[in-house]
Parts: C-alpha cells; sequence; structure tokens
C-alpha cells in the first residue's frame, strides 16, 4: 500500500463551519481525541475554549469523542457556536 | 423498497454532510440493529437572527414516502409548533412540500429546510393549519409574538 493510500485511511479532512459561515480546515487522524482540534481552533482563532461549543450532527462534540467514534468522514463539517449564558450569547 | 429513492437519500446524506447551513442537522434515524433507516430523518431547524425564533432550534421529523423523490417527505414537528401553518399534529404546511402544489423532484432536503426556516417568521395567513395560532396572529399581534417568543425560550439550543 502507498504512503499516501495509508495516510488517507488514518486521516480525515474536518471543516469547522463559524457563524460568519468562515472555514477552518484540519487534518486529523481518526483516533485523536477532538479536544485536540477544538483547542487548535479556539487558539488560532483566539477564543476561550469555554466560549465556544462544537455541535456534529444536532449533538456537542465531547474532548474525549474521536472521529472513528462519531462516524465521521472525510470532508464532514462541525459548527462552531457561541456559548449561550444568561439568555445572552456572550460577548467574547 | 425503490433503489431510486434509496439512492437519492444516499446522495442527499452525503450532499448535506459536505455542506450544510449554518447551524441545521439532518441524520437519518438508525433501525433497531443500528444500521440507518434513511427514509425517516431527524432534523434540526435554528430560528433565523434578527427574528422571534432566534436563538432556538426547532426539532423535526422528515418521513420520506418510498415513492420518494417523486412525492414529497412529510415534514413534522416534534413537539409540535405553536404556527399558524403547522398543523395540531406537528405537519409542515408548506407549498414545496405539497405534492398538489410546489413540490419537485429536484427540491433537496437543504431546500426544504431552509423553506421551514424562512416560513417561521413568515406564516401565510392565507392557508391556516391549527386554529390556535392562526385566530391569535389575526386577532392580536402583540400576544402573538409573546407566545413565541416564550415558545422560542422553550427550544433554546439543548445542552
Amino acid at each position: 500500500m502507498s504512503d499516501e493510500k495509508k495516510d488517507s485511511l488514518q486521516h480525515i479532512n474536518i471543516k469547522v463551519v463559524a457563524p460568519d459561515q468562515s472555514e477552518v480546515f484540519f487534518k486529523i487522524k481518526r483516533t485523536t481525541p477532538l479536544s485536540k482540534l477544538m483547542n487548535a481552533y479556539c487558539e488560532r482563532q483566539g477564543k476561550q475554549r469555554s466560549s465556544v461549543r462544537f455541535m456534529f450532527d444536532g449533538a456537542r462534540v465531547e474532548d474525549h469523542a474521536t472521529p472513528e467514534q462519531l462516524e465521521m468522514e472525510d470532508g464532514d463539517a462541525i459548527d462552531v457556536m457561541v456559548e449561550q449564558v444568561g439568555g445572552f450569547w456572550a460577548v467574547n | 423498497m425503490s433503489s431510486i429513492c434509496l439512492a437519492r437519500l444516499a446522495e442527499e446524506r452525503k450532499l448535506w454532510r459536505k455542506d450544510h447551513p449554518y447551524g441545521f442537522w439532518a441524520r437519518p434515524t438508525k433501525n433497531p440493529d443500528n444500521s440507518l433507516n434513511l427514509m425517516v430523518w431527524e432534523v434540526g431547524i435554528p430560528g433565523k437572527q434578527g427574528t422571534l425564533w432566534e436563538s432556538g432550534v426547532f426539532k423535526l421529523r422528515m418521513l420520506f414516502p418510498e415513492d420518494y423523490p417523486q412525492k414529497p417527505p412529510k415534514c413534522q414537528f416534534t413537539p409540535p409548533l405553536f404556527h399558524p401553518n403547522v398543523y395540531p399534529s406537528g405537519t409542515v404546511c408548506l407549498s414545496i412540500v405539497n405534492e398538489d402544489q410546489d413540490w419537485k423532484p429536484a427540491i433537496t432536503v437543504k431546500q426544504i429546510l431552509l423553506g421551514i426556516q424562512e416560513l417561521l417568521d413568515n406564516p401565510n395567513p392565507n392557508s391556516p393549519a391549527q386554529s390556535d395560532a392562526y385566530v391569535l396572529f389575526k386577532r392580536d399581534r402583540a400576544a402573538y409574538d409573546e407566545r413565541i417568543r416564550r415558545q422560542t425560550a422553550a427550544h433554546r439550543a439543548a445542552e
């Protein structure tokens, strides 16, 4: 098996979509906890991890969940949402 | 079960996974044996920003008939919604999902759900489907708005 083929089996590309429709792409191993992706996203966007939540297929993405567990496929999209506090949208 | 129907539904799901409107979700349900049931989907529609529906997420079931896409899916809010164009059963009354009106096999799941989102804040009083919401909408707009506000608060995105 070629290295490229092996790589595509182990890794998938996931995009994170923000409320303003901007997209950030990540390449992640199927067995890596998604906390890694979520932390990297927050770091890159200058957001506090606690100020946002990540939703996949209508459910919050837990830190320990992996793409494999969530049955993610290459090219799938995760929505990032601003955490809501006390009935208002929190300002970052 | 028709293979045309299942092939189309598998394609719709694939398209949706790659590209869906922000804040929406739409996924086929699972059978008891954990296989996908493409004929019944669970859906979440966010209320539009800047409307009384903002920050609510409204859950809906899409039931696809065996002759889909010849015939449209039935779209049913669960629980039923207080809205002039939603039947007491929760079923949405909208021309683009009515086979006798504007349904066309080319209409995608994405278009249907965007259409329903649009309908939330733009009810059509000429085609009422439930009397409670219709009567209040016609008679007392302030009370109607207040009722919608309370309903939205009860549908805040679940934690």
